[in-house]
C-alpha cells in the first residue's frame, strides 16, 4: 500500500459510520505508521469509521498512562522500539555510546520493560491491546563486530523476550510476531536514518505499511475458518489407497511423503483446537477404513466427522459435510490435490476457501500449511472448542433419533436435558466469541468490540445471560447468550445468539421464559434486524408472533406464555443476585 | 507541463480534501490551515509516489507551496 492509496482509503469512511476509536502508543513521531493503520484497519472494518489518537514524542509509558485516565479507545497499538525502553539508544541521542554507558543501558532495560508492562496491566478492561516488540536495529554500541553478538545484546533480547513470554502468558496483549513481520519487511529495510534525524519518524514507508498491516490483523482480527473438508489420496496421504492398498499408502520420510505427515499433523493439532475436520474423497470405502485403522495415521480416526467416501461429486460431500456440521460453506476451508475437483466444490458452494494441495511443491506446500493456520488460527482454546466436535456427533445422533419413530415430544421428553443460565459469564471469552461469531440465530448481526462489549454488560440494568446446555447425549458447551438491559418492567434485548448445534430443542423458549421470570418484565424489545443469515431466528419469531418480525417488535410476557409449547427441561441459575442483584 | 500541474494538483487533493480545486495553485502553509509539518511531510510522499521521484528531506524547507513544487518538479523533469 502506498501513502496515496492508504490516505484515499481513510478518507473514504463513511462519515455517519460508527467511529472506531484507536490509540497509537508510540515514542516516534507517528506520522505515516498513523496513516497506514487507519487504512489497514478501515480496510477491516468497512463499516466502522477509524479514528486514531496519538501520544506524545518520547514518552511511550506516559501515553499508556494516560489512556487510563480518558475515555477508552476501541483498541490500543503499541510499538515499542529500543528508544522507548532507553534514550540512549535512540539514533537522535546525543547520549555517550561505550564501556559504562552499555552496562548502564543493559541493567536499567528490564526496569523500564517492566514500567510497561504494569502500565499495560493498569489500561483498564475493554480495549483490545495490540503489541510489537522492536522493530528497528540497535545502534552499533557494543564492543563486537556487528556478525557476533556480543553478551550484552544477548542480555537485552533475554530481557525482551522475559517481558514478551510474561505478555503472553497473561492474554491480555497480542504480540505481533516479530519473525512474521521479517518476511514481509526484511530487517534491512526498515530504519530511514534520515527521516528519523529530520523529523522523528524512524521507519521506511514500506515497514510503516508493513507493520501497521500487522498491527491491523491484531486488533481486528478476521473470523476463523470453523472447519476443513479434505481429500484423502496424495492429500491425507501419498497414493492412491485404491490401487495400492491401506498399507502402502505414505506418510513419512521413508516413503518421502513426509509434507502429508505434516498435513496430518496440522490437521490433528487444529482439531485439537476445536477446528472441525471431516473428509470427502471418491474412493473405496473400505480401503479407507482400514488406512484410518492404521495405527501410524497422525490424524485420528475419532477426530474426523463426517468421512464421506463414495464415487460421486465431491460437491454432495461437501454439501452433506455442511449440512452435519450446520454451517456455512463460507466459513469451510476445502483441500484438495485436484484442481478440477476445487473447482467442481467452488461452483457448487459459493464462498467456500478452495485450496490446492501442492503436491509436488515442498515450499509451496509448507506456505499452504501455513495459511491454513492463519485461517483457523485462534488466540486462545477453550474448553468449548475441545467438545465441539463430540458435540456435533451428538446433534448428529440427536437429529437422527428426532426423526426416528419416536414423536418429537415424547423425544424430547425423554431427553434429560438441563439448560443453565450463567448471569455472571459476561467477560468469559467465549461469551463475546459466540456473539461475534453467531450468524444464523443472531438478533441483528451486530459484532461487538471487547470495549463495546464491556460498555454493553455494565452500563445500567445491564443483564447477559450465557446458557450452557447438556442432555443424554451429552454437553453442548456454552451455546447462547442473550445481553440487554431491564427499565420501567421492560427487557430490551440487544443481542441473542444460539449455536447452530443447539436448534431444535427449545432452548430458544426457555430462555424467554426464564429472562421473563429473571427480570419480572412484562414485555420484552427486541433489538431485531434481518440479515442475510438470520432466518432460523426469524422463524422462530414468527412462530411466536404469528407475522413477520419487525425491527424493534416487542413481545409481552402473555403473549408469550399463550405461544410457548411445553419444555422438559432443567433449569439451573448460577450468579443471578452476584451479578444483578 | 500542464501535466505536471494536473497531477500535482491530484497530490493536493489527496493530502488537503477539504481544499477547494480552485484555491490549490495558491495553496502553502500560510493559506491552508491544515498544512502542518505531518501534512508537509505526507504532501511530499504523496508527490514521490505519483511523480515516481525521490525528494531530499533538505529540499523539503524551500517546498512550501504549490507553485514551488510545481517549479521543482519542472526542473527536474527538464533535467531528466
Amino acid at each position: 500500500m502506498t501513502i496515496t492509496e492508504a490516505l484515499k482509503i481513510t478518507q473514504s469512511a463513511p462519515r455517519d459510520a460508527r467511529p472506531f476509536a484507536v490509540t497509537l502508543v508510540c515514542g516516534c513521531t507517528p506520522l505515516h505508521l498513523q496513516t497506514f493503520l487507519a487504512a489497514h484497519l478501515q480496510q477491516a472494518l468497512p463499516e466502522r469509521r477509524v479514528t486514531i489518537a496519538t501520544g506524545l514524542y518520547g514518552d511511550l509509558r506516559g501515553t499508556l498512562q494516560r489512556v487510563s485516565e480518558a475515555e477508552l479507545p476501541d483498541v490500543l497499538a503499541v510499538t515499542l522500539e529500543w528508544a522507548d525502553l532507553d534514550p540512549r539508544l535512540d539514533f537522535r541521542s546525543a547520549g555517550a555510546w561505550g564501556r559504562q554507558s552499555v552496562s548502564d543501558i543493559v541493567a536499567g532495560v528490564p526496569t523500564a520493560l517492566e514500567a510497561v508492562f504494569l502500565a499495560l496491566e493498569r489500561v483498564p478492561g475493554g480495549p483490545r491491546i495490540a503489541l510489537s516488540l522492536p522493530t528497528l536495529p540497535l545502534p552499533p554500541l557494543f564492543h563486537t563486530a556487528g556478525w557476533q553478538s556480543s553478551e550484552h545484546e544477548a542480555a537485552l533480547q533475554a530481557a525482551l523476550m522475559q517481558f514478551a513470554a510474561a505478555l503472553a502468558e497473561r492474554g491480555r496483549v497480542a504480540l505481533l510476531n516479530v519473525q512474521r513481520l521479517a518476511e514481509d519487511s526484511p530487517a534491512g529495510e526498515r530504519l530511514d536514518l534520515k527521516t528519523h534525524l529530520y523529523t522523528g519518524f524512524p521507519y521506511t514507508a514500506q515497514h510503516a505499511d508493513k507493520l501497521a498491516a500487522r498491527l491491523a490483523c491484531l486488533l481486528a482480527p478476521p473470523a476463523p475458518k470453523k472447519g476443513i473438508i479434505s481429500d484423502l489420496d496424495d492429500t491425507l496421504w501419498s497414493g492412491i489407497v485404491g490401487e495400492v492398498g491401506p498399507e502402502a499408502v505414505s506418510w513419512d520420510l521413508a516413503g518421502h511423503a513426509q509434507l502429508h505427515g505434516l498435513y496430518q499433523k496440522l490437521l490433528a493439532s487444529l482439531a485439537e483446537g476445536g477446528t472441525l475436520i471431516a473428509v470427502a474423497s471418491k474412493n473405496d470405502p473400505a480401503a479407507v477404513q482400514k488406512t484410518f485403522e492404521r495405527p501410524d495415521l497422525l490424524l485420528r480416526a475419532e477426530r474426523v466427522f463426517p468421512i464421506e467416501v463414495h464415487w460421486n461429486a465431491k460437491s454432495g460431500s461437501v454439501g452433506r459435510i455442511l449440512e452435519a456440521w450446520n454451517i456455512g460453506a463460507d466459513s469451510v476451508v476445502f483441500v484438495d490435490d485436484s484442481p478440477m475437483e476445487l473447482a467442481e466444490v467452488a461452483a457448487a458452494h459459493p464462498g467456500i476457501e478452495c485450496v490446492l494441495f501442492p503436491k509436488d511443491d515442498y515450499n509451496a506446500c509448507l506456505a499452504m500449511m501455513r495459511r491454513l493456520r492463519d485461517m483457523c488460527g485462534k488466540e486462545r482454546v477453550s474448553q468449548d472448542d475441545a467438545m465441539r466436535l463430540e458435540s456435533l456427533r451428538q446433534s448428529a445422533m440427536f437429529r437422527e433419533q428426532a426423526s426416528g419413530g419416536a414423536t418429537p415430544e415424547s423425544f424430547l421428553q425423554q431427553l434429560g436435558a438441563t439448560v443453565t443460565f450463567d448471569f455472571g459469564a459476561w467477560n468469559e471469552p467465549r461469551v463475546l466469541e459466540l456473539v461475534n461469531k453467531t450468524n444464523q440465530f443472531n438478533l441483528n448481526g451486530r459484532r461487538y468490540t471487547e470495549a463495546d462489549w464491556r460498555k454493553l454488560a455494565s452500563a445500567a440494568g445491564a443483564l447477559v445471560a450465557a446458557l450452557s446446555y447438556e442432555d443424554k447425549f451429552g454437553p453442548l458447551g456454552t451455546i447462547a447468550v442473550a445481553a440487554g438491559r431491564v427499565s420501567d418492567g421492560t427487557l430490551t434485548l440487544e443481542s441473542w445468539v444460539m449455536s447452530c448445534r443447539a436448534f431444535a430443542r427449545r432452548i430458544e423458549h426457555q430462555t424467554l421464559k426464564l429472562l421473563f421470570e429473571a427480570t419480572r418484565a412484562e414485555r420484552i424489545v427486541f433489538d431485531f434486524m434481518p440479515t442475510a443469515k438470520n432466518g432460523p431466528l426469524r422463524e422462530f419469531f414468527a412462530s411466536l408472533l404469528e407475522a413477520e418480525p419487525q425491527a424493534g417488535f416487542e413481545l409481552t410476557r402473555s403473549a408469550f406464555e399463550s405461544k410457548c409449547p411445553a419444555l422438559y427441561h432443567q433449569v439451573r441459575e448460577m450468579r443471578r443476585a452476584e451479578a444483578h442483584g | 507541463m500542464d501535466e505536471i500541474r494536473q497531477r500535482l494538483m491530484k497530490c493536493f487533493q489527496v493530502v488537503f480534501p477539504a481544499l477547494p480545486q480552485e484555491k490549490i495553485s495558491g495553496a502553502s502553509p500560510e493559506t491552508v490551515a491544515e498544512w502542518d509539518s505531518v501534512a508537509g511531510l505526507t504532501l511530499m510522499n504523496v508527490i514521490e509516489d505519483e511523480f515516481g521521484v525521490q525528494i531530499d528531506l533538505d529540499d523539503l524547507a524551500g517546498l512550501d507551496s504549490f507553485e514551488r513544487y510545481r517549479a521543482y518538479l519542472e526542473k527536474r523533469a527538464a533535467s531528466a
